[in-house]
């Protein structure tokens, strides 16, 4: 008896060191890239480094951030252009994602599940491989050098998981609920509108936030799909930053920080959210 | 209120036959219990009278209104859930109003309407909570008062009871049955317990495989079971059934039983289509001798109940249990001989070959 | 007067067309699937035997049969970047599955500041992987970068290492920036698996006398066989199919030595401009996806596919 308490007391302190070794190896680089952002050019380029800034400054984060510079006005025009197209990806998302999730939770049509299960596969598909095709497609229909290309690709990335995600809310909720406001008096449609879709709110949150995160992160295709400097989003919109100010990586770590801010602070706050909707569909199986 | 008639009504699965040809009225202002075990058809029935889902074949009349095709929110009906489907993200007052703000009535209306019900129900102080801080009790008064609140042409229950506890269940039985009495409702009560609607209906429908078995009063279907699967299903515990062969013109048994009919009822018996015939008698037409007695079947003492009230007393008869009730004076011990005493009066015969009554 | 009467046991068409108005919900996700991703097969396909002209007007390809195909397969770069892409996807999720695995065990338990912590833990997962590649370049950097300083102040190495810039560090130096991005992925499925494990099976076991290590190994392990499953499988198709932090850190530099499929094609589309080759390069990484693809589905339905529907 007292062999295990003692053993199970030993793996407590492992447990202990390995989540502290682990957050630091998480936090650190972050850290770093923080205290870079707060330096100087020439204090950042020293060796050895100056392990804490001596001299903290957030000119970088002016520069970024105000509309009186170019870099700032570049910079601004590119995060107003992510949160856009973030923004539309994530409404149109929710907007096709939850007939469709009704539709394979409640009707029973023929094809059912190959279609359920081809709308699964996009997981599968690596995009670039889909990068050359779509790029012939939306040259063709004009699209190349428009938000919109973007949209319509993201919209994709996050579908086939929103459709699965809100399935299983849709399966969670009694069919009797739909049934109960039809008899008194709801359409379909109704029944739907007023009893169901509040029931699924965590789903569609789930949902959102997660087409949210992957559209405004994408980079393959905002690089491949756009080239006029005024439309980039922000992924592209640093490496362009980079090769313009190759040695300015105070500049580029508060440019990575502040691109960073939104999706961090969108994800804490919405966390159990985001981590239903990573997690719902391989727990289920 | 209204009369609801259903039409030699089909509905069909794929190759899957749920309800089979079902023709039956309902009258207006009365209490008619759908009974049967899971998946006999009789909750598909209901749902075909709200309208939920569409038959293959037949009519469904509501007054004197063809309903065919018509959605729910336009057949004017009501239903009660077995899981009461309380909306719960509304508080109980917004899932009472719910069925009258579809309806557009006036905001006063609505509230004077609420509160009439609630009342009725006694659930006035539950109006501002929502579904899940109540309890079953609670929940199931609140889901017949969503029925209650506005005047529909008839009430459709399905299995409204069979969450409560025990106790609860016999209360609500009560309440429900003074609740159709008052209202003159017209009232399709789904249940798959035999009880609820030998307590409670005016006439009970019985289905097995889709078909209507019988429809009629709790009492005749009692008393006169039309087949050996009513009598199975109705009375509790349910009626003994002894699978015996015509052994001679007068006598019934099998390996090692044997009953010896009176005259009338050896005549019902030769209308057997084959030589199959079975008995069937309640526990209490039974008479339970100590030794043994000219006419009665021999068999020894299985297991003993005592209920209280009364003791039920399974015997072992050669292959079969038979459920006998005693007074609880009478005092048994496990493999005691006994010798049963089958009153011929009261004696069922079914053909062994078609499963009718005879 | 019936409403229908359908036949007995209708037909695929007859059940398609009475259940018509259903279809209508599905319609918008499947088009727009199909438009961004059935159009792309079949075209990246139909082009994988042609020869693109570097203009990208299609109208003056050449059909060249499987010499694309021939021309990849035979190739001595081809069988090198193989190589870098199996050790790339086999290091990156071994590592990325085992710490999450750990993490979550060490997590899988009440305590104050453990949703905090998580949420920390995922950060790198959620943040855009053009930043992490950023933060890390710089965390790498041949002059100024902190972890060659370390290194030397702690007397490891006498001169900062020059990590990405160099044949032989180069991949191991991208597959730790991709484990740190996505450890914490494998992190909550686990996480998420582990919650499934009854409590009461472990009580069971602890009273029968069983260790730490043998409750993990007879209760949780078997528990968690099919989120193990999907979580490795997601893992292993993102790796693959990584672009973003390989191509910002080396852009499969130096000399080809961090060069994997995904970036062997991107060069050869959009840098060569030879489409006919990058798509039957997709193609030959497409069969491999969609074997993965075959096992993932399996996997999240179980038993489900054989529900009739």
């Amino acid at each position: 008896m007292r062999a295990r308490v003692h053993g199970d007391r030993g793996w407590g302190i492992a447990r202990v060191v390995f989540l502290a070794l682990l957050t630091l190896f998480t936090l650190l680089p972050m850290v770093w890239m923080l205290l870079t952002s707060m330096k100087t050019q020439f204090a950042a380029s020293q060796y050895p480094p100056e392990w804490w800034p001596r001299n903290v400054t957030f000119e970088q984060y002016f520069i970024l951030l105000s509309p009186a510079n170019e870099t700032g006005r570049e910079f601004l025009r590119y995060m107003f252009n992510s949160l856009w197209v973030s923004f539309a990806t994530t409404v149109l998302s929710v907007m096709v994602a939850v007939p469709a999730a009704y539709a394979f939770s409640r009707f029973r049509f023929p094809g059912r599940n190959l279609l359920f299960y081809s709308v699964l596969l996009r997981n599968m598909f690596p995009a670039v491989v889909f990068l050359m095709p779509l790029f012939i497609l939306m040259r063709w229909l004009h699209l190349v050098n428009t938000e919109l290309s973007l949209i319509l690709t993201y919209l994709t990335f996050g579908l086939p998981l929103s459709i699965w995600l809100l399935k299983g809310f849709y399966d969670n909720i009694p069919a009797q609920l739909e049934q109960a406001a039809r008899i008194d008096g709801a359409t379909r449609f109704q029944a739907f509108i007023q009893i169901v879709m509040p029931l699924s709110s965590p789903g569609i949150i789930a949902t959102a936030i997660y087409s949210f995160i992957l559209a405004w992160n994408e980079y393959v295709y905002a690089l491949t799909f756009l080239n006029d400097k005024s439309k980039l989003t922000l992924p592209v919109g640093l490496q362009r930053f980079f090769t313009e100010y190759t040695t300015n990586w105070p500049g580029l770590m508060a440019a990575s920080f502040i691109t960073s801010v939104p999706v961090v602070v969108l994800f804490l706050v919405l966390q159990k959210y985001f981590v239903r909707a990573l997690t719902e569909g391989a727990v289920k199986a | 209120m209204a009369e609801v008639r259903l039409v030699d009504i089909v509905k069909n699965y794929g190759a899957f036959t749920a309800v089979d040809h079902v023709s039956l009225t309902i009258a207006d202002g009365e209490f008619v219990a759908l009974v049967g075990p899971s998946g006999c058809g009789k909750t598909t029935s209901l749902n075909l009278v709200a309208g939920l889902i569409e038959q293959t074949a037949g009519d469904i009349f509501i007054g004197d209104r063809r309903v065919n095709g018509l959605d729910p929110k336009d057949r004017d009906i009501a239903m009660v859930f077995q899981n009461y489907a309380l909306y719960p993200n509304k508080t109980v007052f917004k899932n009472l109003a719910f069925p009258l703000k579809m309806r557009k009535l006036p905001r006063a209306d609505i509230d004077r309407k609420v509160r009439a019900a609630a009342k009725v129900l006694d659930i006035e102080h539950l109006l501002e909570r929502r579904p899940r801080e109540l309890s079953g009790g609670q929940q199931q008064r609140v889901a017949l008062g969503r029925a209650l609140v506005r005047d529909p042409r008839a009430f459709l229950m399905d299995e409204p009871l069979s969450n409560l506890d025990a106790k609860l269940r016999g209360q609500m039985r009560a309440e429900l049955k003074r609740f159709h009495q008052d209202l003159h409702a017209t009232v399709i009560y789904v249940t798959h317990d035999q009880l609820e609607a030998v307590t409670m209906a005016d006439r009970m429908a019985v289905m097995n495989g889709g078909k209507l078995q019988q429809y009629d009063t709790p009492a005749r279907v009692f008393s006169n079971p039309v087949n050996i699967f009513v009598a199975g299903f109705v009375g509790s515990p349910a009626m003994n059934l002894l699978y015996g062969l015509m052994e001679g013109a007068n006598r019934v048994g099998r390996d090692g039983w044997a009953v010896e009919l009176s005259a009338e009822n050896a005549g019902r018996a030769a209308r057997a289509t084959g030589r199959e015939v079975v008995l069937g008698a309640r526990h209490s037409t039974i008479a339970l001798h100590r030794e043994h007695v000219a006419g009665a079947v021999p068999g020894r003492v299985y297991t003993v109940e005592p209920t209280g009230d009364v003791t039920f007393v399974h015997v072992r008869v050669a292959q079969t249990i038979v459920v006998v009730s005693v007074a609880p004076s009478v005092m048994l011990a496990i493999d005691d001989p006994v010798w049963l005493g089958f009153d011929q009066n009261k004696l069922h015969l079914f053909d062994g070959t078609t499963g009718d009554a005879l | 007067m019936s409403v229908s009467t359908a036949a007995r046991e209708p037909n695929v068409f007859a059940r398609i067309v009475r259940h018509r108005a259903d279809y209508l919900y599905i319609a918008p996700a499947l088009g727009v699937m199909l438009l961004v991703i059935g159009y792309p097969i079949y075209d990246t396909i139909y082009l994988s035997f042609f020869n693109t002209p570097p203009s990208l007007a299609m109208a003056d390809k050449i059909f060249v049969g499987t010499d694309n195909y021939v021309r990849i397969l035979t190739s001595e770069a081809f069988l090198d970047v193989t190589i870098n892409t199996l050790i790339w996807t086999a290091f990156s999720t071994f590592f990325a599955f085992a710490l999450g695995l750990g993490a979550a065990l060490a997590l899988d338990r009440q305590f104050v500041g453990r949703g905090l912590l998580r949420g920390i833990l995922l950060i790198p997962y959620v943040i855009s992987a053009v930043a992490a590649a950023y933060i890390w370049r710089w965390l790498y950097h041949s002059d100024f970068g902190v972890i060659g300083a370390l290194a030397v102040a702690s007397g490891i190495t006498d001169r900062p290492i020059n990590f990405l810039d160099n044949v032989d560090t180069s991949l191991p130096s991208l597959i730790v920036v991709n484990v740190w991005k996505e450890f914490s992925f494998a992190m909550i499925m686990m996480l998420a698996g582990l919650q499934t494990v009854p409590e009461q099976l472990h009580r069971a076991a602890q009273v029968d006398g069983a260790g730490v290590f043998q409750r993990f190994w007879h209760i949780t392990m078997p528990h968690l066989k099919g989120v193990t499953l999907v979580t490795v499988l997601l893992l292993l198709v993102a790796n693959l199919n990584s672009f973003t932090i390989p191509w910002i850190m080396t852009a499969g530099g130096p000399a080809g030595s961090s060069d994997i499929w995904i970036t062997a094609i991107y060069q050869l589309a959009f840098e060569r401009i030879r489409f006919g080759v990058a798509s039957a390069y997709s193609v030959i990484l497409f069969v491999v996806m969609m074997s993965m693809g075959y096992f993932y589905v399996r996997a999240l339905t179980g038993k489900d596919e054989a529900t009739p529907g």
